[in-house]
């Protein structure tokens, strides 16, 4: 007896409509075995997806599932925690999503802090409209609409969650499954916004036209260019431009969005007086 | 269409899920034993199907299982199957198997 996938995931929506050997499919895996090791109960979970390849997601998974617009799934999300602070949510975004159109949404989901887990799917290319250039696209690279080689600079997602105040950010890739989950499942148990930054494979639209053909060569790229974060700590600062970290990259506790909208909840029903600065650990 | 066959067969160590492979040769380049190994199947879309061509030399790593995107290979629980130890042998078949472009090594590697 292996693994129950029957009890997670929609049986009738099998096989997956991704390509072969996306790394999707792995992400799935791993969140389905990360919320069982955290022992949520399906009806609890909501994932929340949006626009892409990342938006089959909510498709394939049996509990709670919104299907959103493009690049709203923060907002959505928000909202949904805010009415049920008791249901776990996990945002599931792709890197055009999560990044580009919805980026606004993405830092001030960070910025609130509030309780939402996000997972953004980035495979450096907007895949399912066919390669067009997204912002985490590297430079030099071949793409629909920059066909004699990418120019924009890539995005560094860790960084701009840990700038707007993310109290749960990670990287990780789908090379080493095993590593991921235990990830997710740090970060699902973290109170506040968990952000991870999985990065995926996308042999068909950024590998074909980028001498990465199939889905092992795209694996061993990716693994190139990610380092365990002691070990980029200890690279010199030239080499840190072109690598990124992997790892949990910033964990602490910081005041929760949900908790402190309950207070404001008792003080508009005269339940509590209302609140000042003095009723927060870090103020302005 | 298919749905998972997480029950394992008859003591086996893996087992597949033909009808969600979809041929992409992760779990082949992923296994540290040469347990697997693909074969041509003109009734699959990319020419190939997943076979087990070495169950006794499985040693229950589990990375396939995790690697596949499709959820349609499967490994049996610790608790359930005895797993080999790693030999010199299986990690030699295994680099000779990704030498013939994950093909099992009484095909020829060209796809």
């Amino acid at each position: 007896m292996a693994f129950n996938y029957d009890k997670y995931l929609r049986v009738n929506k099998m096989p997956t409509l991704w390509c072969w050997g996306c790394g999707d499919g792995v992400i799935l895996k791993a969140t389905i075995r990360a919320i069982e090791k955290c022992g949520w109960d399906m009806d609890k979970v909501c994932i929340v997806s949006g626009i892409g390849c990342s938006g089959r997601f909510s498709s394939y998974i049996d509990c709670n599932t919104v299907h959103t617009t493009h690049g709203r799934t923060v907002a959505y999300a928000t909202g949904i925690k805010l009415a049920n602070p008791d249901v776990n949510v996990i945002v599931v975004a792709g890197d055009g999503d999560g990044l580009a159109i919805g980026g606004n949404h993405t830092i001030h989901g960070c910025r609130r802090n509030i309780d939402l887990n996000f997972i953004l799917i980035n495979n450096f290319i907007y895949g399912l409209t066919n390669s067009q250039t997204s912002p985490t696209t590297p430079r030099g690279m071949w793409t629909v609409s920059q066909k004699n080689g990418n120019i924009d600079p890539t995005f560094n997602a860790c960084n701009l969650a840990i700038g707007a105040g993310a109290s749960f950010v990670a990287r990780e890739s789908v090379i080493d499954p095993k590593k991921l989950e235990k990830v997710l499942i740090k970060g699902f148990q973290h109170k506040g916004f968990s952000f991870f930054d999985i990065m995926s494979n996308c042999h068909i639209n950024l590998g074909r036209k980028n001498k990465m053909a199939n889905a092992m060569e795209n694996l061993e790229w990716i693994d190139g260019i990610t380092v365990a974060s002691r070990k980029w700590e200890a690279l010199p600062e030239d080499e840190k431009f072109n690598k990124f970290p992997t790892g949990v990259l910033r964990d602490v506790e910081q005041e929760e969005y949900c908790e402190m909208y309950a207070k404001i909840q008792d003080a508009a029903q005269g339940k509590r007086a209302k609140l000042t600065q003095d009723d927060f650990e870090k103020k302005i | 269409m298919g749905t998972f066959q997480t029950v394992n067969p008859g003591n086996q160590p893996v087992w597949v899920n033909t009808n969600n492979c979809k041929a992409c040769d992760i779990c082949v380049s992923v296994c540290p034993s040469g347990v697997l190994g693909m074969r041509y199947d003109p009734s699959s879309t990319l020419g190939a199907m997943i076979s087990v061509d070495h169950p006794e030399a499985c040693i229950g790593c589990n990375e396939c299982e995790l690697s596949c995107p499709d959820f349609a290979i499967y490994v049996a629980d610790k608790k359930e199957y005895k797993f080999a130890k790693l030999t010199d042998d299986a990690k030699a078949r295994q680099k000779q198997i990704a030498s013939n472009n994950y093909m099992s090594l009484d095909e020829k590697g060209v796809r």
